[in-house]
């Protein structure tokens, strides 16, 4: 079983739904973030076009990230899922280094989102659950798929842009996507073998 | 250090750039990584050349580079009180296999010069211990002149450094800053003029080795077809960089110590050996935070636009 997802170019209206539904899921702490959304422009009046491109940890097959961490901290489960470890974390940020998609942030401190106005109940909350000093990245919402259900930015996407599935499953919506639509991977020349694919627009 | 808060709109400013300069292993508490590598890898050296030069004075300073390198690395890290889980994965990670490196250095260091400098030490120069103590400290020597370049190399997000001669020049530094602090120490233990000519000899072979694999990795970042790469080399050379780039590594690193060699400002003596040893050190300080901090990561966009556009 490789997890996996697809993101529909096409369907992708660019609206940040992917990246606040990770933030109310996870409580990630300012400065970190799971899901994100690249914009682009380019041309000029009246011929402007402008580029979304959602990212995430693209949970990669062959991730350099486990290779280089010096404490095992950065792992793999069986189900394809790269995940860290924050009990065996050291803060070193090699995987960060590592990582040809940027998808890694270190959580250097706590912090609040409302400055001197001090941290909010919700900001309490989040921050027992994030220990501070290590990296932190995306896991695909591990726990609510292990409840059967899909992950946040998935099932919060207005335009049902995000595909969730197995990848070795030929028969698996996500498969039969890639195969019909050509789905393709940001940086295969680094050779990670990525379990996130774009369908181009 | 920067405020937290201001690190976060400085993130923020980074993210929605396209070629987005790395600072955690440059900037704040990443500053702690550059010294420490800067230092353990003088000690490699310096234990390597004192060896070499059997200079007793100069294997206790690479031991006191190789514990204060140690102990920077230690302030880097997010979680320093869990440094002995990063022996655990010396299978594949360059910076556990640095550990060990440093550990073996550190272990037989203390077994090979215990005896020499603490007359009542239970074990004496040429025993099993202190023989023990000198084969193990050299397989660390090997371990923290060799593993930083591959840390680096092996850091694929960053093209820049992403090169195969990323670890001949890593090398190659710390043997330059081997043979210069050997020519400091040189100064003080008053060495015959046949030893300290030898030295500066050394000296300048290797530091010619290091600007030829300088000058290759900057090529090597230029011609390639990797716009971050080629942004790393602008940062340098004429960007964000270039004020410690003239100033640190090529001022100070290069032409100061080499202007002085050539004995046309000031004819050699020992206080200007000295003086060599030291700008060669500094430079050397300053090549390596240049081109950590110069390195920028992979953009995302280039490749996909086409495919991405709508």
């Amino acid at each position: 079983m490789r997890l996996g997802m697809v993101i529909d170019l096409k369907r992708c209206i660019g609206c940040y739904g992917c990246q606040i539904a990770c933030k109310a899921e996870h409580g990630t702490p300012p400065g970190v973030f799971y899901a994100r959304v690249l914009k682009r422009e380019e041309g000029q009046y009246p011929n402007v076009k402008q580029f979304s491109l959602p990212v995430l940890c693209n949970h990669c097959e062959e991730p350099p990230c486990v290779d280089v961490c010096p404490t095992g901290a950065s792992f793999k489960w069986s189900d394809g899922i790269v995940d860290i470890d924050h009990d065996k974390c050291v803060g070193c940020r090699a995987c960060m280094m590592a990582c040809p998609y940027n998808n890694r942030y270190f959580n250097d401190g706590n912090q609040n989102y409302f400055g001197d106005a001090g941290s909010t109940p919700f900001e309490r909350a989040r921050a027992a659950r994030h220990p501070t000093g290590v990296v932190m990245k995306c896991n695909f919402c591990r726990d609510r798929v292990r409840a059967g259900k899909m992950p946040a930015c998935v099932a919060n996407c207005p335009t049902v842009a995000r595909h969730f599935g197995d990848l070795d499953d030929p028969n698996s919506e996500v498969s039969r996507l890639i195969k019909e639509r050509g789905g393709f991977n940001l940086h295969p020349e680094a050779g990670t073998k990525p379990s996130v694919y774009y369908l181009p627009a | 250090m920067i405020p937290l808060n201001r690190r976060y709109e400085q993130l923020i400013q980074d993210l929605r750039s396209e070629l987005r300069p790395q600072r955690e292993w440059a900037e704040n508490r990443g500053l702690f990584l550059v010294i420490g590598h800067f230092l353990v890898g003088v000690a490699g050296g310096t234990w390597l050349c004192s060896l070499l030069f059997e200079l007793r004075g100069g294997l206790a300073v690479a031991f006191c580079l190789g514990v204060l390198g140690g102990l920077s690395h230690l302030a880097f890290l997010g979680r320093p009180e869990r440094f002995w889980k990063m022996a655990l994965h010396v299978r594949t990670s360059w910076i556990s296999r640095g550990f060990w490196g440093l550990s073996l250095f550190l272990i037989g260091g203390v077994l090979y010069l215990v005896p020499q400098f603490l007359p009542g030490a239970p074990w004496r120069s040429g025993s099993v211990p202190a023989a023990i103590g000198y084969v193990v400290s050299l397989i660390g020597m090997v371990g923290i002149i060799g593993y930083m370049g591959f840390v680096y190399s092996s850091s694929r997000a960053i093209p820049f450094w992403n090169s195969p001669t990323h670890p001949l020049l890593y090398i190659a530094y710390a043997l330059r800053g081997g043979m210069a602090v050997l020519l400091i120490i040189l100064m003080f233990e008053g060495r015959s003029p046949d030893a300290t000519l030898t030295a500066i000899k050394v000296w300048l072979v290797v530091t010619t080795v290091v600007v030829v694999l300088y000058l290759f990795e900057i090529y090597g970042a230029v011609s390639g077809h990797n716009p971050a790469a080629r942004q790393s080399v602008r940062d340098l050379l004429f960007g964000r960089v270039a004020v410690y780039f003239y100033g640190g590594t090529l001022l100070i690193g290069i032409l100061i110590p080499a202007m002085l060699v050539s004995g046309f400002v000031f004819p050699l003596s020992m206080g200007t050996l000295a003086i060599i040893g030291f700008a060669s050190v500094i430079g050397d300080f300053f090549m390596k935070y240049t081109t950590i901090k110069a390195g920028v990561y992979m953009p995302l966009y280039p490749r996909v636009t086409r495919q991405v556009g709508h």
